[in-house]
């Protein structure tokens, strides 16, 4: 597993996420109407401020009267014209792709690689071959639309801008769905051939806790070692002494047993007993009880899965009052809906790595129809994403500028915006973009510290304005990563609801607001001329 | 009584700009005009006059520089207008991947119509436009011609009130032109308010009460055709066939009264009716050959 779930409770956290969009769509709209006031006295003066509220009013009026009937008449004309223009001949694409990529796959590996590498393949295929499709159309139909004047028989009819608009992105948004739904369903039978007879397609659904390190004295750390292998996402505790990492799950109802699974990471500083791997011992906590109860130490199966059952009667050697106990799991451990468990590692000088999605407590598994075509949902998401992006930016600007937009929105949503939070945050280094360019022509790596004089404090005034409009567009440019949940399927685990769908349809919805007010005034405001 | 205005037109005025907002043309400048509701209207001119601008700038599809437009008591850019309106445009821009009877009831939907209501009215339509045949085509495959009729048709889907026509005889054939003129002089007897623009002369002439004149995008003449084209100062005279004599005879009564025969012949037919009885005729008795050919001429 090389992938983190972020945490994102919708439900429990509505009202601070429904805040901070307010927030950030408040202050947009703030922005806007003040420039557009500003605007407007520049150009016409006292009226001007006038006409702007006359737009205003008359686009909530126009919200206030949209008529389903004609947006889904729009959306009927979208999905008839893609069908006539062979769009989903794409479907004959992937039905060729899926034919031959067997031959590709390599059949060596171990079976659950093998699993892994089917269900990418089908997943990332369905992604790779709708998205660019949905692009190019939901980004060319309205200015193909205004160059060739097919527009002026709509608009001249009783027929809103933002029922074009919405018209569109939901005809866009239904051609993706039939797409993505018979490659999903293709894709699926193509699995489920793909599949060795030594491995099985599952879909566990894992409870992931909060991870908290102590450090070899015992005290509380928010990270272990850092051993030179993975920093940021795993951290290591040494064997032998006090370290250990705590997980906290949440437990609802009581049952029979838990099943845990982990996957822990071994690193050597001798080689140990040949044919042995590390010693591993689970501690269960409960702090308010100052109960702990070590359980039988096993050793950890690197590269591979641990599992272990906790039944709820657990017997154990009490090594304060000396003796042998038997507790119920729940009454006893299960501390206020938290089962606290740590990690040791028994072996001296040996260190063991971990991460907060490393150990889990495994329910009981859904069939993998449910967990893949969730991925599919995601996939289906995406496109409504970028859907909605493309039409709105094609409604200013012409197809190809709408399709780089839209395109680039998507590269760094899904790649780059880390990269611009650590160049805003200061943790990469290096400074802005004049002050990288001044480094590499000068020869001065990004840790030497810069002359001090005006012609640099000039440079870095230039570089933190720059990283002022970078601050802004990250705020702007959406997580894109939540909508890829193929790796969840891929790896064995179910999509969650709250962590991906949720987040995902969150992050539609959010944009698909904005996105709709801006293509209705943009529509709105221009003249509907090919120019 | 005074007749209703249906579009009202004030010290219109529209400059087209280019990208940073310099002068690029004055299409339109201070242009005042009325249409009243149930007349035929003619907006005439040469290429780059205005007309295509004025109505395009009466549907709100362009925002004017200067002036007000009201059109059915409500400005330009209101859409709810646009329930009464029908409009042709100059070139038929409609959806070529769609066939007769489906652009007709896209268009309906666009008006709220029930399924009911819009296959009785398609199929009204596409009797009246003369597609029958035609119906289950692809507009891609469609002449010029049957795309004006298509045009037409979804003009007036909405059973409009006011009907605009940009050039609707453009692109159909002497027949199909009389049937044009024929269909908005039945609208204006229904009662419907038509505003043409055209720079085919002849048709304005046939079909339109008042006509406005727009050069460089500025009113030249403005009135009722038979106003305008009454020379106030000749006398035309049509009788049965005349003898040189009489023609004598004629021009010393004239002399008499201190007037002049100016001209004197046979009245010629138009070309287009000369045209329009030929084909009649070839479709009442088809094979039948008017001309001698040929070999019977020598």
């Amino acid at each position: 597993m090389n992938f983190d779930a972020k945490p994102f409770l919708l439900f429990s956290n509505i009202e601070n996420g429904l805040m901070h969009w307010l927030l950030v769509f408040g202050s947009f709209i703030g922005v806007i109407f003040a420039a557009s006031i500003l605007i407007s006295v520049g150009i016409y003066g006292v009226s001007g401020p006038v006409a702007v509220m006359g737009r205003v009013r008359q686009g909530l009026h126009d919200f206030l009267n949209l008529s389903p009937k004609r947006i889904w008449a729009i959306s009927w004309l979208t999905i008839i014209e893609a069908v006539r223009r062979k769009a989903l001949l794409v479907f004959v694409v992937f039905a060729f792709l899926m034919m031959f990529a067997g031959w590709f796959l390599d059949s060596d590996l171990r079976a659950d690689l093998q699993v892994k590498n089917a269900v990418s393949f089908a997943l990332t295929t369905v992604s790779w071959l709708t998205i660019p499709v949905l692009l190019l159309l939901s980004c060319w139909g309205i200015p193909e639309d205004i160059r060739v004047r097919s527009i002026h028989t709509v608009v001249t009819k009783p027929v809103r801008r933002n029922e074009i608009v919405m018209g569109r992105i939901l005809g866009f948004a239904t051609i993706a769905a039939a797409i993505v739904a018979m490659m999903g369903i293709v894709g699926y039978v193509w699995i489920l051939r793909q599949v060795p007879n030594n491995a099985s397609l599952i879909c566990r659904v894992p409870v992931y806790g909060t991870l908290q390190f102590l450090d070899r004295e015992g005290n509380a750390s928010d990270k272990g070692l850092n051993t030179g292998d993975i920093w940021e996402f795993r951290s290591y505790i040494e064997g032998g002494t006090k370290a250990s990492a705590a997980y906290k799950f949440p437990v609802d109802a009581p049952v029979d047993r838990i099943k845990l699974e982990s996957r822990f990471e071994a690193f050597r500083t001798h080689k140990g007993r040949m044919g042995q791997s590390l010693l591993v011992r689970y501690v269960l906590v409960n702090p308010t009880k100052d109960l702990r109860v070590p359980l039988d130490s096993f050793e950890i199966k690197e590269f591979n899965l641990n599992e272990q059952y906790l039944e709820r009667k657990l017997s154990f050697y009490d090594e304060v009052r000396m003796d042998k106990r038997t507790i119920d799991l729940f009454d006893d451990v299960v501390d206020q809906n938290s089962l606290t468990i740590e990690v040791q590692c028994l072996d001296s000088g040996q260190y063991l790595g971990m991460a907060r999605p490393d150990f889990f407590i495994r329910l009981p598994d859904r069939p993998f129809a449910i967990g893949y075509f969730k991925a599919v949902l995601g996939i289906w998401l995406l496109t409504v994403f970028i859907v909605s992006i493309g039409v709105t930016s094609s409604t200013f600007v012409k197809g190809p500028v709408a399709t780089l937009l839209t395109f680039s929105l998507l590269i760094i949503g899904q790649g780059f915006r880390e990269f611009m939070i650590k160049l805003i945050t200061g943790v990469q280094k290096g400074g802005g973009p004049i002050e990288s360019w001044y480094r590499l022509v000068t020869h001065m790596n990004d840790t030497l510290e810069l002359p001090d004089n005006i012609g640099i404090k000039i440079m870095q005034g230039i570089d933190n304005v720059m990283l002022g409009g970078l601050w802004l567009m990250q705020h702007l440019i959406p997580d894109l990563t939540s909508f890829v949940m193929a790796p969840y399927v891929a790896n064995g685990f179910d999509v969650p609801w709250n962590l991906a769908i949720f987040r995902s349809l969150a992050i539609t919805i959010g944009y698909l607001v904005p996105c709709l007010l801006v293509g209705y005034y943009s529509l709105t405001l221009r003249e509907l001329e090919a120019k | 009584m005074e007749t209703q205005s249906v579009i009202q037109i004030k010290n219109l005025t529209k400059i087209y700009r280019d990208f940073w907002g310099r002068k690029k043309v004055r299409a339109l400048n201070s242009l005042s005009l009325d249409v009243k509701k149930g007349e035929v209207f003619g907006l005439l001119g040469p290429n780059g006059s205005g007309k295509t601008t004025t109505m395009k700038l009466l549907l709100g599809l362009l925002f004017p520089t200067e002036g007000e437009i009201t059109v059915l008591g409500k400005p330009a850019s209101d859409v709810s207008k646009n329930e009464w309106i029908g409009y042709l445009p100059e070139e038929s821009y409609l959806y070529r991947f769609l066939n007769a009877e489906e652009t007709l009831d896209f268009y309906g939907r666009l008006f709220d119509m029930s399924p009911q209501q819009r296959k009785e009215r398609s199929n009204q339509l596409i009797e009246l436009v003369g597609l029958q045949n035609a119906r289950k085509r692809q507009l891609k495959e469609y002449s010029k011609g049957m795309t004006r009729r298509i045009g037409l048709a979804q003009a007036l889907i909405n059973n409009p009130d006011l009907i605009l026509l940009d050039e609707p005889t453009s692109g159909l054939d002497p027949l199909g032109s009389r049937d044009m003129k024929d269909l908005i002089v039945k609208l204006k007897n229904e009662g419907k308010t038509v505003v043409m623009c055209s720079h085919l002369l002849a048709d304005v002439q046939d079909v339109c009460d008042r006509i406005a004149i727009l050069y460089a995008g500025e009113l030249k003449e403005l009135g009722r055709v038979d106003d305008l084209l009454k020379e106030q100062h000749e006398t035309e005279l049509l009788t049965s066939k005349l003898s040189p004599e009489a023609v004598a005879d004629v021009e010393a009564v004239l002399a008499k009264h201190n007037a002049k025969l100016l001209r004197h012949g046979h009245p010629t037919n138009s070309l287009e009716d000369l045209f329009l009885k030929t084909v009649q005729k070839s479709q009442e008795r088809p094979g039948q050959r008017f001309v001698p050919a040929a070999s019977e001429k020598s």
